[in-house]
C-alpha cells in the first residue's frame, strides 16, 4: 500500500511537470521582454537626451526630465528606473545600484539581471563608457499563465489526469484507464505548449507595442523631414531589442495593430508607427512564437512521462508475477533490435526528416532554414514542371500493363522444364539483375541518331533515321521500351513462381469439363493467378512512379522535360536547385500519389482474392 | 451410355522409363460400377486419367462404346471424372462450378439453370449455390464435385479416391449415396480405389492392378474366395489371408489324390497330389485354435487383438506367421503355446512364383 502511494505520488507528481516547465518558459520569456525593452529604452534615451556642453556625458537635467516623462507616458507599462552613475533618477528614493553592478555593467555590455529587473547598460553620447543603466522590472508573476490559452483545457485536463493518475498506478491498473491517463496527460501537454507559446506571443506584441511608443515620442523630439533619414537615425533603438528586430519606411493604418506576415517567406510580427501625416515606419521583429518548437517537444515528452512511467510499472508488476515472460520479452527485443534500428535509422529517421524538410526553406548554401508552412506544396502546384513530370510519370507507367502482358505470356511459354526454355529464362532475367546504368549506356548505343543500330535497321527498311533519344516525341516511349525491357524478366518469375502454385487438378479438371486451352487460362489460371497479378501490378506501379536511374542515364530529363519524371524532379529540386524543401515535398506528393494508388488498387482488384 | 474397353494399355513416363501401366486389357459394360484396387503407385489413377484423356497411353486402345478414342482430347471423350482432392475452382461459387462444364460445352443459359438445379436437388445443394469452395465442409466439396459430375450426364463416370479426404463416418454415408446415385443413373462408372472396403461393398467387380498389371477381375465374391494369385490374397481382406511357405509330400504317389503339406510347425494332409515347394494361403477365419497337439500343430501366440466381436490371434508357427481370428473376446498371455485347426475346404495354393495352384 505504501508502495501505492509512493508510485501514485510520482505519477501524478510527473503530471505536473509539463505545466512547470510551461511556468519556467513563461518566466524566461518575461524576462527576456523585460531585458529587450530595457535595451531599446536605453538607445532612446541616448538618442533623445543631449550632451553635456564639452562632454559625451548626458546633460543631467534633460537626462532627469526625459526618465521622468518616459515613466509617465500614456501607454506605458513597464516599471521603469533610469540610473545616472548608480543613482536612480525616476524615484530618487529607491536603492542605488551598487559599484559592483555597475562594474559589471561596463565589463559585459549587455543586459544584467539584477534584483528582479534586466538592467541594460546607458552609454554615453559618443558609446564609449558606460554612465548610467536602465531597469525594466519583470512582470508579476502571474503573467507568465496565459488565461485564454491554458485555462480552459488544463485546469480540467490537470485534475483528470491526476484523478487518472491514481486509477493508473493502481496495482490491478487495467490498459484502458492507462490509455485515457496518457491522452489527458497528452493534453496537459499541449495546453502547457500553448501557454508557452501564448507567452512568447504575447511578448512579442508588448515590444512592439512598447517599442512604437518610444519611436513616436523620438519623432516629437528629433525635427527630421525625411523619412529614410529619421528610419536611419531611430533604427537603433529597433536594433538594440535583437530578435531580428528593425525600423524602416513604409506601412499604413491598416497595421497599426500588431500583426504577423510574411516577408520573403519568413514570417515576422509588425506594426506600423505613424510619424506624420501620411508618414509611417513599419516596425518588425522575429515573431516569438516561432520559436517556441524546442518546448513543444519538451512538453509533450514530459507530459508523456507519467503514463510512461504508469505503464512501465503495470509491465513490471505484471511480469514480476510472471519471470518467464520478462525474460521472453527482453529476448524478443533483443532479436529485434537490429531490424528495429536499422528500420528506424533508415527509413522512420528519413521520413521524419523529410516531413520537417518539407516545411522549412532549406538549402544547403543558406545558413537561415526558416519554418515556412506549406509554403513548399503551395509553389509546386504552381511549378509547370512539377504538373510536366506528373504527367510524364503516369505516361511512363503505362508501361506496367504492357510489360505485364509480355512477362504473363513468356511465363506461360517457358512454363515447362526444358533446357531451351531454361536457357531462355535466364536470357530473359539477365537485364534485370545488371546494371540499370550498363544497359542504358548499350541503349543509348542502341538508339543513338546517326550510329544506333535501330536506326541502320531502319535505313535498311528505307525509313528515315529518328533520333529516338532526342525527340521530344519519341524519347519517353524510348525510355519506357529500356524499362519494359529490363522489368519483363522479373516479371516473368513471379508469374512463373505464380503459375507453379496453382494446382494442375484444376486444369485437369477443365479439361474435363472441355475447356479448350484459351478458355482453360481466361476462366481457370488467370482467376487463380489474382494475387500473383495483383502483386506484379502494385510493385511495377510503384517502380514506375520511382523511375530515375535509366532516365537520369539516357535523357537526364530531356528533350524539353520530355522524360522529366517526378523522381528526376525530386532530385533537381535537391541537387539542382538546392530547394531540399521542396524536394521533401514533391517526395511527400509522390508518396501520397503512390499510397492511394496502391489502396485503390486493393480496393478494386484485392477484393475475393482467394486460396482454397 | 457406353462401355469401356482397355486393349493391352501401357503407359511409360518419359521421366522413369518405369512403366506405370503393362498390357492391361478390361471391358467394363455399359452401367457398371467397377472399382480398380490396388496398392499406392499400382497404376490404378494412371489407368482412370489415361481413360480420362488426361493422360496419352504409350501403346495399346481406349474404347468408349464402339469408338476408338485413345488420343482424342478429354473434352471430345464425354467422360465425367471426380478427382480426390475435389479440384473445384476456388473463385467460382458453386452454381458456377457446377454449371462451368456445361458452359464449355455452349449449352443454353436457361437449359443449364435446369440442369443445374436437378443436380443440386439431387444431391441437396440448394442452399450452398452461391458459396465458394472455401466456405464449405469437405462433405460439401465432395458433393458439389459429384454435382459437377452428373450435371453433365456424361457416357462415363470416373472416381479417383473420392472418399480419401473425408473422415470415416462421412465416408460411409457417401459410400452408400454413391451407390443410389449409381443405381438411379445406371450409368457406367470406375471407381479407383486404395480401400479394400469401398471395393468390396460397391463395386459389381474388382479389378486389383499391382505393379501396373492386371492381377485380377472378378466380383468381390470372386476376389476374396478365389484370388487369383498370392498378391491378391495377402491384398485382399483385414488382416490378409495368411500365407504359409511349405514343402508338399505326395509320398511319391502313395497317397492317392493327396499329400501332406509341412510349414513351419504345421503340417496339414491336403488333397492335392503336388511334389515339392508350395505356398499354403488360409483366410484368418478359417484358423480356429484347439489345445496342443490337437490340430495341424503348435504356434506360440505373439500379440492378441481384441476387437470386441471377435479376436485376432497373431501367432508364430516355427518362425511362420499366422493370424487366427477367434470370434468373441479371447484370452490368452502372450507366449502361450497353443494348438492350431485349418479349415481343410477353405485352402488355397500357390507355386513360389504365386500363381494359383488349383
Amino acid at each position: 500500500m505504501r508502495r501505492w502511494g509512493v508510485a501514485v505520488g510520482a505519477v501524478a507528481g510527473t503530471a505536473l511537470l509539463p505545466l512547470l516547465v510551461s511556468g519556467w518558459a513563461g518566466a524566461r520569456a518575461e524576462r527576456a521582454l523585460a531585458a529587450r525593452i530595457a535595451g531599446t529604452t536605453a538607445a532612446y534615451i541616448g538618442l533623445v537626451t543631449p550632451a553635456a556642453s564639452g562632454s559625451a556625458d548626458y546633460d543631467l537635467p534633460h537626462l532627469l526630465v526625459e526618465a521622468g516623462a518616459l515613466a509617465r507616458l500614456p501607454g506605458w507599462t513597464s516599471r521603469l528606473e533610469v540610473y545616472r552613475g548608480t543613482a536612480p533618477l525616476v524615484r530618487a528614493t529607491a536603492g542605488s545600484l551598487s559599484a559592483a553592478t555597475m562594474a559589471a555593467l561596463r565589463q559585459q555590455s549587455g543586459v544584467l539581471w539584477w534584483n528582479g529587473a534586466a538592467l541594460a547598460p546607458l552609454q554615453d553620447k559618443g558609446a564609449r563608457d558606460v554612465v548610467g543603466a536602465v531597469a525594466v522590472a519583470g512582470r508579476p508573476g502571474g503573467e507568465v499563465w496565459r488565461r485564454g490559452a491554458l485555462g480552459g483545457i488544463a485546469v480540467p485536463a490537470l485534475i483528470l489526469a491526476i484523478v487518472l493518475a491514481f486509477g493508473a498506478t493502481h496495482p490491478a491498473a487495467r490498459r484502458p484507464v492507462i490509455r485515457a491517463h496518457g491522452a489527458v496527460a497528452l493534453l496537459v501537454g499541449v495546453a502547457a505548449y500553448a501557454n508557452v507559446r501564448a507567452v512568447a506571443r504575447d511578448n512579442t506584441d508588448q515590444w512592439l507595442e512598447q517599442t512604437r511608443l518610444l519611436v513616436q515620442e523620438a519623432t516629437a523630439r528629433l525635427p527630421t523631414t525625411d523619412l529614410a533619414q529619421l528610419a536611419t537615425t531611430l533604427r537603433p533603438m529597433a536594433r538594440a531589442g535583437g530578435e531580428g528586430a528593425d525600423l524602416r519606411p513604409g506601412g499604413d493604418s491598416a497595421a497599426v495593430r500588431v500583426r504577423r506576415v510574411r516577408f520573403a517567406g519568413e514570417p515576422e510580427a509588425v506594426v506600423a508607427i505613424r510619424v506624420g501625416w501620411g508618414r509611417w515606419l513599419a516596425l518588425r521583429t522575429l515573431p516569438g512564437e516561432t520559436t517556441t518548437g524546442g518546448w513543444l517537444w519538451l512538453c509533450l515528452a514530459l507530459a508523456g512521462l507519467s503514463p510512461a512511467v504508469a505503464a512501465l510499472r503495470r509491465w513490471l508488476e505484471r511480469s514480476r508475477a510472471r519471470p518467464q515472460r520478462l525474460r521472453e520479452t527482453l529476448t524478443a527485443w533483443g532479436f529485434l533490435a537490429p531490424a528495429a534500428a536499422h528500420l528506424a535509422v533508415f527509413s522512420f529517421a528519413p521520413i521524419l526528416f523529410a516531413l520537417y524538410l518539407s516545411v522549412h526553406r532549406w538549402s544547403l548554401g543558406e545558413s537561415a532554414k526558416p519554418f515556412v508552412g506549406l509554403e513548399n506544396f503551395g509553389r509546386l502546384l504552381r511549378d509547370p514542371l512539377v504538373w510536366i513530370s506528373l504527367r510524364n510519370t503516369v505516361l511512363f507507367t503505362l508501361q506496367v500493363p504492357v510489360t505485364m502482358a509480355i512477362a504473363l505470356g513468356l511465363a506461360l511459354l517457358l512454363r515447362r522444364h526444358s533446357l531451351i526454355s531454361r536457357i531462355a529464362r535466364t536470357a530473359f532475367f539477365l537485364p534485370y539483375v545488371s546494371s540499370v546504368v550498363a544497359i542504358a549506356l548499350v541503349w543509348q548505343w542502341l538508339y543513338h541518331a546517326d550510329f544506333g543500330a535501330l536506326n541502320w535497321a531502319l535505313s535498311a527498311l528505307g525509313l528515315g533515321p529518328v533520333d529516338w533519344l532526342g525527340n521530344p516525341r519519341t524519347a519517353l516511349a524510348a525510355v519506357m521500351v529500356v524499362s519494359i525491357w529490363t522489368q519483363v524478366g522479373y516479371q516473368m518469375v513471379v508469374f512463373l513462381a505464380g503459375l507453379q502454385g496453382i494446382p494442375d487438378a484444376y486444369l485437369d479438371a477443365a479439361r474435363v469439363d472441355g475447356a479448350n486451352a484459351w478458355r482453360r487460362f481466361w476462366r481457370v489460371t488467370f482467376p487463380l493467378l489474382k494475387p500473383v497479378t495483383l502483386f506484379v501490378l502494385v510493385t511495377g506501379i510503384i517502380g514506375s512512379f520511382q523511375v530515375f536511374t535509366t532516365v537520369y542515364v539516357l535523357t537526364d530529363g530531356g528533350p524539353l522535360h520530355a522524360t522529366d519524371v517526378l523522381a528526376y524532379r525530386i532530385y533537381q529540386s535537391a541537387w539542382g536547385l538546392s530547394q531540399f524543401g521542396s524536394a521533401s515535398a514533391l517526395s511527400l506528393l509522390l508518396f501520397a500519389i503512390l499510397f492511394w494508388v496502391t489502396w485503390t488498387q486493393f480496393k478494386l482488384l484485392g477484393k475475393r482474392v482467394e486460396y482454397a | 451410355m457406353a462401355s469401356v474397353t482397355l486393349r493391352q494399355l501401357t503407359k511409360t513416363f518419359d521421366s522413369t522409363g518405369h512403366p506405370a501401366l503393362r498390357d492391361v486389357s478390361l471391358t467394363v459394360p455399359d452401367g457398371e460400377f467397377l472399382v480398380v484396387l490396388g496398392p499406392s503407385g499400382c497404376g490404378k489413377t494412371t489407368a482412370l486419367r489415361c481413360i480420362a484423356g488426361l493422360e496419352e497411353p504409350t501403346a495399346g486402345e481406349i474404347l468408349i462404346g464402339d469408338r476408338v478414342v485413345t488420343h482424342d482430347a478429354p473434352a471430345a471423350r464425354d467422360v465425367a471424372m471426380v478427382f480426390q482432392n475435389y479440384a473445384l475452382y476456388p473463385h467460382l461459387t458453386v452454381r458456377q462450378n457446377i454449371a462451368f462444364a456445361l458452359e464449355m460445352r455452349r449449352v443454353p443459359a436457361r437449359e443449364i439453370l435446369r440442369r443445374v438445379a436437378e443436380a443440386s436437388d439431387r444431391l441437396g445443394l440448394g442452399e450452398l449455390l452461391e458459396r465458394r469452395p472455401a466456405q464449405l465442409s469437405s462433405g460439401q466439396r465432395q458433393r458439389v464435385a459429384l454435382g459437377r459430375a452428373i450435371v453433365r450426364a456424361p457416357q462415363v463416370f470416373l472416381f479417383d479416391e473420392p472418399l480419401s479426404n473425408l473422415d470415416a463416418k462421412l465416408r460411409t454415408e457417401m459410400r452408400a449415396e454413391l451407390l443410389k446415385l449409381h443405381r438411379q443413373l445406371r450409368a457406367t462408372m470406375i471407381y479407383v480405389t486404395h480401400d479394400q472396403v469401398e471395393a468390396m461393398t460397391m463395386g459389381q467387380r474388382i479389378a486389383v492392378l499391382h505393379e501396373g498389371r492386371l492381377r485380377q477381375l472378378g466380383t468381390p465374391g470372386d476376389v476374396y474366395e478365389r484370388p487369383g494369385d498370392e498378391f491378391v490374397a495377402r491384398f485382399i481382406g483385414s488382416p490378409g489371408m495368411n500365407i504359409l511357405l511349405g514343402v508338399a509330400d505326395s509320398g511319391r504317389g502313395k497317397r492317392t489324390g493327396g499329400a501332406v503339406l509341412r510349414c513351419g510347425s504345421l503340417t496339414v494332409p491336403i488333397a492335392l497330389a503336388y511334389e515339392g515347394e508350395l505356398h499354403l494361403g488360409v483366410r484368418p477365419e478359417h484358423v480356429t485354435v484347439c489345445g496342443l497337439g490337437e490340430g495341424a500343430g503348435d504356434a506360440e501366440v505373439r500379440v492378441v487383438e481384441p476387437l470386441g466381436s471377435e479376436t485376432l490371434v497373431h501367432l508364430d508357427a516355427g518362425g511362420q506367421p499366422v493370424v487366427a481370428r477367434v470370434p468373441g473376446l479371447f484370452e490368452v498371455p502372450d507366449g502361450q503355446r497353443i494348438g492350431l485347426r485349418v479349415d481343410a475346404k477353405r485352402l488355397h495354393f500357390f507355386d513360389a512364383s504365386g500363381a494359383r495352384v488349383a
